[in-house]
Formats: structure tokens, sequence, C-alpha cells
């Protein structure tokens, strides 16, 4: 937060302008989509369901929250040139490829560690695949049909998409598809309890409101999720309307929080795939030699990018040899801060730096 | 009572302990995030320990697209949030003394976290704990005054603080022995 607040105060009131005109008019386009869609999805409002109402506010209220937390993330001067020279690298080769691998099927978290690949694919998963049925379902996109020979139509977007026998399968998956998401979630959501308990290294910084918060509120979620199918099937619907009531409010509590909390990596993180665009894009192009030992370390873009992104924060780090810090690669940049310490010029020594890892 | 990490560099031994200890405190995740360097290899022994300064201004977290490095309110510049850091590497960049680490297999970088498990609750740094040559110390910001009056420098500079770096750093350094061509006791 302090990091945040000191770059606002540099970039002062161009920014503070910027971002009000930039709030008003999301806001204002997205609340303008909103009511149309509800219009025409609503008949001209015949058919409002007042059930849903509480959606609708909460929804307003994310929208808010997600536009007034974005915009000031967007306008910070390194996110500034990540999301812009990333978005016009967007149709490299090798995106289809890096998307699926950092917003799929999550390969770095598989190299952090079995159980935490595991614990996200299911509380990531769980939540991406109960979005893909609950909103279709909602909005009237997507709904079931029954033939009278025993066999059930699934229509999209007013197509038939598949007809399979009512006691198959598929149609009992599709039946039970929130009820294996909320599963799903609640088990993933339990693993990562279970490891900010016990594990030492999980445990190290962690805070209730920023750690705890949205694994109970995604708990919560599910299991009045699961209730409602439970009081369906089991109780004919008794105590059904109040446990809606309360699977509501915890759903929109959720949807207000997630700009703000830990949740808000879920729309931030595509941004993983421009930062790796811009970095392979910009290595093919040129890379930047080590002042000091003339190793390519990184791409010319982007060492001229941080140099710039700092200097806008006032810092400059002129080596006394005229160029900048960021200009020498990482082992010659610590021996040149030996160097400057000890009088000895360490880094011209052609020697390799030792090995600097500890095994554990 | 609020304490720093103190180094006095030239009393190195050049033993790694620290290098070991880091890998061991809370949320290390078993990787060390200091350095230990030769200061003239080919000719003597005089090792010096390389540590993330946790600067006031730090450029690591201000070149953060993600603002995946946070600040502690102790002042600790933390290493990078787990669910944030999208692998720029603008931060490994950024950092004057080259401090941050870079995972390319888990797409994250760790760096230096003062130790925050332990520093939080008025615990010394692994690093500090395990120095036997008091090259890395814990110490209040009176004890640290009076270090500086113990070396009662030529030039009055504290040599290692501004303007010698590249900016304010909540870590204080020193280099006594060396700069005042005295023997040390310990
Ligand atoms: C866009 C795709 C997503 C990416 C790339 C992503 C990435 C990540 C990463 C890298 C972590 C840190 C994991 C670790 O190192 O252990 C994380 C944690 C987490 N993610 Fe995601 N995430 C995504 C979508 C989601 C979704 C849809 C949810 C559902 C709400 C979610 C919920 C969580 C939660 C609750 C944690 C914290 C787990 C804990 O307490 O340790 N993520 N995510
Ligand atoms: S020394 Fe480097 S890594 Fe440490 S706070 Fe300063 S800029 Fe960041
Ligand atoms: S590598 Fe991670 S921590 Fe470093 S600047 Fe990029 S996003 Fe931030
Ligand atoms: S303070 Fe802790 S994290 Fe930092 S170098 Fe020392 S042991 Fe490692």
């Amino acid at each position: 937060m302090q990091a945040k607040a000191a770059v606002n105060q540099k970039t002062g009131n161009t920014l503070n302008n910027a971002f009000a005109s930039n709030f008003a008019k999301s806001m204002f386009l997205s609340v303008t989509a909103l009511a149309v869609l509800s219009f025409i999805g609503t008949r001209m409002f015949t058919h409002v369901d007042l059930n849903l109402y509480g959606y609708m506010v909460g929804t307003i209220v994310f929208l808010g929250g997600f536009f007034y937390r974005f915009i000031a993330w967007g306008e910070r001067p390194p996110t500034k040139i990540i999301l812009k020279k990333g978005l016009k690298l967007l149709f490299r080769k090798s995106t289809p490829k890096t998307s699926v691998e950092h917003l799929a099927t999550y390969n770095f978290i598989w190299n952090r560690g079995i159980y935490r690949w595991t614990q996200h694919v299911l509380i990531g998963w769980g939540c991406i695949l109960s979005c893909f049925v609950t909103f279709p379902l909602v909005f009237g996109w997507m709904y079931f049909t029954m033939d009278d020979n025993g066999y059930y139509n699934i229509i999209a977007l007013g197509m038939q998409v598949m007809t399979v026998p009512a006691d198959g399968i598929i149609a009992n998956l599709s039946y039970n598809a929130l009820n294996i998401t909320a599963v799903m979630v609640i088990v993933g959501v339990c693993m990562a309890l279970y490891r900010r308990l016990k594990n030492m290294q999980a445990r190290a910084e962690q805070k209730f409101l920023y750690d705890f918060l949205p694994l109970y509120m995604l708990l919560l979620v599910s299991i009045t999720g699961l209730a409602l199918t439970f009081m369906n099937i089991f109780l004919h619907g008794a105590g059904q309307p109040a446990m809606s009531l309360i699977h509501q409010w915890s759903v929109i509590i959720t949807l207000i929080y997630l700009p703000f909390g830990k949740l808000a990596h879920i729309p931030f993180r595509p941004m993983s795939v421009l930062a790796r665009n811009y970095r392979e894009h910009y290595a093919e192009q040129d890379m930047k030699e080590c002042k000091v030992c003339g190793d390519q370390f990184v791409s010319s873009e982007q060492s001229q990018d941080v140099v710039d992104v700092l200097g806008v924060n006032d810092i400059q780090f002129k080596t006394k040899e005229g160029h900048h810090l960021a200009e020498m690669c990482l082992p010659c940049r610590r021996k040149y801060r030996i160097a400057q310490f000890s009088g000895f010029p360490t880094h011209e020594v052609k020697v390799k730096e030792a090995n600097q890892n500890a095994k554990g | 009572m609020k304490k720093r990490l103190y180094l006095e560099l030239e009393n190195c031994i050049g033993c790694r302990s620290c290098l070991a200890a880091c890998t061991q405190c809370g949320g290390h995740e078993e990787r060390n995030r200091n350095y230990v360097y030769d200061v003239n290899p080919l000719v003597n022994r005089q090792t010096m320990p390389l540590m993330c300064l946790h600067c006031e201004n730090p450029a690591c977290a201000r070149s953060c697209p993600a603002q995946a490095i946070q600040i502690h309110e102790t002042g600790a510049v933390l290493s990078a949030l787990v669910e944030k850091c999208i692998g720029c590497q603008n931060c490994t960049i950024a950092c004057p003394y080259g401090i941050p680490k870079f995972d390319t297999e888990q797409n994250l970088m760790y760096k230096c976290d003062l130790c925050i498990d332990r520093t939080k609750d008025g615990i010394p740094p692994m690093c500090a704990s395990v120095c036997p040559s008091n090259t890395l110390q814990w110490l209040t910001d009176e004890e640290i005054e009076n270090k500086k009056k113990q070396f009662n420098l030529d030039n009055g500079k504290w040599v290692t603080s501004m303007p010698y770096l590249e900016g304010e750093t909540n870590v204080k350094v020193n280099l006594p022995g060396i700069l005042q061509g005295i023997t040390k006791l310990y």
C-alpha cells in the first residue's frame, strides 16, 4: 500500500484527473450495458425476478470496486508499459501455449509443489466452471428441454447442441455440474486452509483479511450452494428460501471483496502472458550487454523501460563510470557494490562468482 | 524496542553460515536470499556479505507492474507475493545491488524479507542469529549510534551510508576497521 501511495504521489495531479474521468466513463458504459441487457432479458422489465435483485446491486457495487482498483493500477508507470507493449504483442505464435500454461494448467504452480497445484486446480477450475454454468442459466443463454422418449436436449443460445439420455452420464453430469464444482472448491479450500494452519512456509506472513477471508468466503458460497441442493432433494425444499438468501448474500460479499483482496489476482493474472510475450519479443530484437562483462542479460527494451520507470520515481542510479546501475548484469552489479564498500574493483577481476545458493 | 540489521562488513570470515541459515526461516522454502563475495579472489581471503538493504524508496517495488513487492509496516521490503508476481523480472533489473533472485521454473521472484516471520515479533533474523563474527548484528538505533561514535572516522562520515549508498536504507552498513586501519577486538 505504501508503495502505491508513493507512486500516486509522484505522478500527482495528471493521474488523478485521468483517474476520475476514466473511472466515470467505464462505470457509465458498464452500467448502461447492464441496464440494456436486463431490459432485453426481462422483456422490458416485465419479468424481473426480485429474488435476484441482490445480485444486481452486488454486481454494480462490484463493478465500481473493480474499475476503481484497475484504473488506479493500470496508471502505475511499470504496469502501463507492460500493458501497452504486451497488448501490441498479443498475437505472437507462442501466445496460445503460454496462455494455456499460465492460465489453465498452471504448470508453474506445479513446479512450486504438487500439493499447491492440486489445491489451486480444484479452487480455480471449480470457480471458473461454476461461473460457466451459472451465468448462462441465469441469463437464459442455456437451458434444457425433455423429449417424450426420455431424452434431454441441451440448448445453448437457441441452438440444440446435444441430445442425451435423461439417465445417462452426460445428463447426470449436467444436473450435477454445480454440485461437482462446489465439492471441488470445498476440497481445494480445505487443502489451502490445512496448508495455512500447518505448513511453516505458508504461515510465515499470512493475515486474516488477506489470506483467510477469501478462503472462508469461497467455503461459505460452496457450502450454502450445496445445502440448497440438499434441501431440494432430501427436505423437499424446507428452509430453501432462507438458505437461498444466505447463499446470495455470500456471493455478493465475495464479489464486492474480489477487486481488493487476494482474489484480485484472478483478473490481474492474464498480465503474466503479456509479460512473457514482452520478454520473448524484445529478447529476439536486441539484447543488452553488461557494461562490465559483456554478457547479454536482458532485452535492451526492458532495460531502458526499467531505467525510465525508475526515473519517473526520481531514482537515477548513475555510476561514476557514467552508466546506469541497471546496465550491469546481476553478478557484476553485486560485485560492483562490494567494490564500492571495499575500495577494490572486485567487478573487474575476471573470476566467476562463487556459488551463492546454499542447500537448505 | 525497534531493532535493525546492522552490518560490519570487514568482520566477515567467509563461513557462509548466513546463506545456510537464510534457507531455514519460515516462508523461505529452503532457498537463501543473500550473498557472500570474495573481495579480491585471486589475492586474499577477505569476504563480504551482500544483503538486501531494505531501501526506504525501494527500486524493486517501484518497478514491479503487479504490486507484488509489499512494504511491511516495520519497513521491511517483502519477497514477491506468490499469487501476484507475473514473472517480468523488472525488479531484478531495478535493484541497485542486484538482490532479487528469480526462479524461471516457478515463474516467481524471491528476495530477502528480513525474516519477517521472526523480525515482526522482535526476534533477530536468521543470518544475524548465526553469524559467528559479528558481521551481521541486530541492534537498536541507540546501539548503532554508539557504534558510530566508537568508530570516530576522520572524515566524519558513516562511510557506507549516504551519500555512499544509492538511497536511504533501513539496514545500516559500516566498515570501521579497514578505514581506520585499526585492529579490532570483537
Ligand atoms: C486466471 C487464472 C489464475 C491464475 C494464473 C492464478 C494464479 C494463482 C497463483 C500463482 C497462486 C499462488 C499459488 C501458490 O503459489 O501456492 C494463486 C492462489 C490462489 N488462487 Fe488463483 N489463479 C487463477 C484463478 C483463480 C480463480 C478463478 C480462483 C477462484 C476463486 C482462484 C483462487 C485462488 C486462491 C483462493 C488462492 C490462495 C490459496 C492459498 O490460500 O494459498 N484463482 N492463484
Ligand atoms: S536492496 Fe534491492 S531488493 Fe532490497 S529493497 Fe532495495 S531495491 Fe529492493
Ligand atoms: S518479477 Fe514479479 S516481483 Fe519482480 S517486478 Fe516482475 S512481477 Fe514484480
Ligand atoms: S534477513 Fe533473513 S531473509 Fe534476509 S538475508 Fe538474512 S536470513 Fe535471509
